[in-house]
């Protein structure tokens, strides 16, 4: 039985997040007499998690070279500001096209310390995201870029997070489709192993051959386009952004991760756990709404959940490490 | 001067000529020059930290040297990265590095070269096939049962690592395969079939350079021994030229012949 669970544990390290959803999704529907599981809720949920995941997704594929980027947060918000500050003057596809290039551009220059220089991802990322944050509020100026009408009337503009289909926000569709190309990429593909081995033991990787510059380089130029994205479907739902857009969605994008099965210190990582564990994160926070405690306190729950989440990832380690 | 004896006919395979060193003050390889030919299996031999093991991170393109030239084929290297060592069919077997512990023993037995089926044009892993390839390739080397080539590599022992890396160094077509150390965590049965299968892949016309701190085991099965002394050739022999105690003289008075003639043995 023992055995069993390691094994499991050990070719599925989401297990241990999927029961713990679905204790505290039990937990949360008894407490709030079945108000968190309202249609109302749920769509704002889902969206929320899509979004979120998404953000995370990057943050996973990070993970898994054994580097972490922490600037996701300014990349969302630099993101949305491309996109909004841009799409009234140029159309929605230019903006669209231009916010991701400033998500990938912010990656290169992740990855060209990281990879490159081999500098600190930790130090490195610290520092480019309080570099795009301050850029962020520097061309916002303390004021907010919208949506024109003319914009909001834009095909585009529905399809990366106005638009919805059905009762479901296009988010939803958005991060099942990227869920299950990297599902595939990190998997499936030889460019995935050679991910995880870089995650694993970065010199014998090399030792076979991989090439570990060019692998940790590509996973931050992935995680500033993913966090891109995501700064554009959450920007294009709610109409309008400012500087402190994206401000702390750093540590809920890590926070995700971990709780999903990502092991900190690389070679292991689970989406679907990931997807988890960000729709965990948003399931707390509209617990919390429903029971009409102060937002703030969110924080508070999220800075709980890290040093939890931490726990776990060794807590986790030392399942996989006995033989 | 080196002492040295003649070399066998025919062109080296690997040459390396006047490799100089440094890790930042510290010089590790002073002006060593080499020839391996194929078909032979040459003893790489030396005390701790005499540069056995950063020669031959060289010849499999982990480090490019400082100076000095490396010729493979009769063809100049002038970049060094593993990959293109790999290409070339040089294989090596190294002490502390080589496996991804995270990874399954499949993949692990594939990294950097798996196995694709094509669908839709995108490479996809092959995992049925790597799956059968690897296992067939661990039974055959005598890894237990009970291991699963879909478990992570971290499951086995030491010794069932250090053979699963001689099985993947020399079950690919090569060229030339480099072993440092590779009887380190065997058992004396293993090592003596890690013995057999050196001088079996040299009947074979492969290049072996086997690196070793045990100059009798070397002796009874390598054609040539080199003998580095503080990153400095000091001898390069034919077996038959010398004895392993003598060679065990010139490595214990530090390079250098001992004055007095052999010692009686």
């Amino acid at each position: 039985m023992r055995i069993f669970v390691r094994r499991l544990v050990r070719r599925h390290p989401e297990t241990g997040t999927i029961a713990l959803v679905f204790i505290i999704s039990c937990l949360f529907v008894a407490i709030t007499h079945g108000l968190w599981l309202s249609v109302g809720n749920l769509q704002s949920l889902l969206r929320l998690t899509a979004v979120l995941a998404i953000m995370s997704f990057g943050e996973a594929t990070v993970i898994a070279t054994g580097e972490i980027d922490i600037s996701v947060g300014s990349t969302f918000g630099i993101g949305a500001l491309s996109f909004l500050g841009l799409a009234p003057l140029t159309g929605s596809s230019i903006a669209l096209f231009a916010a991701l290039l400033s998500g990938i551009l912010i990656g290169i220059l992740n990855g060209f310390f990281v990879a490159v220089l081999g500098l600190s991802s930790l130090i490195v990322t610290l520092g480019t995201l309080f570099l795009f944050q301050g850029i962020a509020y520097a061309v916002t100026y303390g004021f907010s870029f919208a949506a024109t009408n003319s914009v909001r009337q834009q095909v585009v503009y529905h399809a990366v997070g106005s638009g919805n289909i059905g009762n479901l926000n296009v988010a939803v569709l958005w991060v099942a489709g990227i869920l299950i190309l990297l599902q595939l990429l990190i998997f499936e593909t030889p460019l995935g192993n050679r991910v995880l081995a870089v995650g694993g033991d970065p010199a014998s990787s090399y030792s076979r051959g991989v090439n570990v510059t060019k692998i940790k380089f590509g996973v931050f130029v992935s995680s500033g386009l993913l966090a891109a994205f995501a700064g554009v479907l959450e920007a294009a739902y709610i109409g309008y952004a400012d500087g402190s857009f994206g401000v702390s969605m750093e540590l809920s994008a890590i926070a995700a991760a971990v709780l999903g099965g990502c092991y900190l210190r690389g070679g292991r990582i689970s989406l679907v756990g990931t997807l988890l564990g960000a729709f965990m994160l948003c399931g707390i926070q509209s617990f919390l709404i429903i029971l009409g405690v102060q937002p703030q306190w969110y924080i508070l729950m999220l800075g709980l959940i890290v040093v939890f989440a931490s726990l776990l990832d060794r807590t986790f380690a030392s399942v996989v490490a006995r033989k | 001067m080196a002492i040295s004896s003649n070399c066998p006919d025919g062109e080296p395979l690997i040459s390396v000529k006047d490799i100089c060193l440094s890790f930042g003050n510290f010089r590790v390889l002073t002006d060593v020059s080499v020839d391996f030919y194929p078909g032979e299996l040459v003893g790489l031999v030396g005390d701790n930290g005499a540069g056995k093991t950063t020669l031959i991170r060289i010849l499999s393109g982990m480090i490019p040297p400082d100076s000095g030239e490396v010729y493979f084929d009769g063809r100049r290297i002038t970049r060094f990265y593993p990959k293109l060592a790999i290409s070339l069919g040089v294989e090596s077997i190294q002490q502390t590095i080589g496996l991804c512990d995270n990874l399954s023993v499949a993949r692990n037995y594939f990294l950097g070269r798996e196995l694709v089926r094509r669908v839709f044009g995108i490479r996809f892993l092959d995992k049925k096939k790597m799956r059968e390839a690897s296992t067939k390739v661990v039974r055959d080397f005598g890894l237990r049962d009970s291991i699963d080539v879909e478990d992570e590599i971290s499951l086995l022992s030491g010794g069932e690592k250090q053979t699963f890396k001689i099985a993947r160094a020399v079950s690919f077509r090569n060229r030339v395969i480099i072993m440092d150390e590779p009887t380190n965590h065997l058992s004396v049965r293993e090592r003596g079939r890690v013995n057999e299968l050196a001088v079996q892949l040299k009947q074979q016309g492969l290049l072996v350079i086997y690196i070793t701190h045990d100059i009798f085991q070397i002796h009874r099965i390598a054609d040539r021994i080199v003998i580095l002394e503080n990153g400095r050739k000091v001898a390069d022999v034919l077996k038959d030229a010398m004895s392993a105690e003598a060679l065990e003289e010139i490595i214990r008075h530090g390079g250098h012949e001992p004055k007095s003639g052999p010692t009686g043995s």
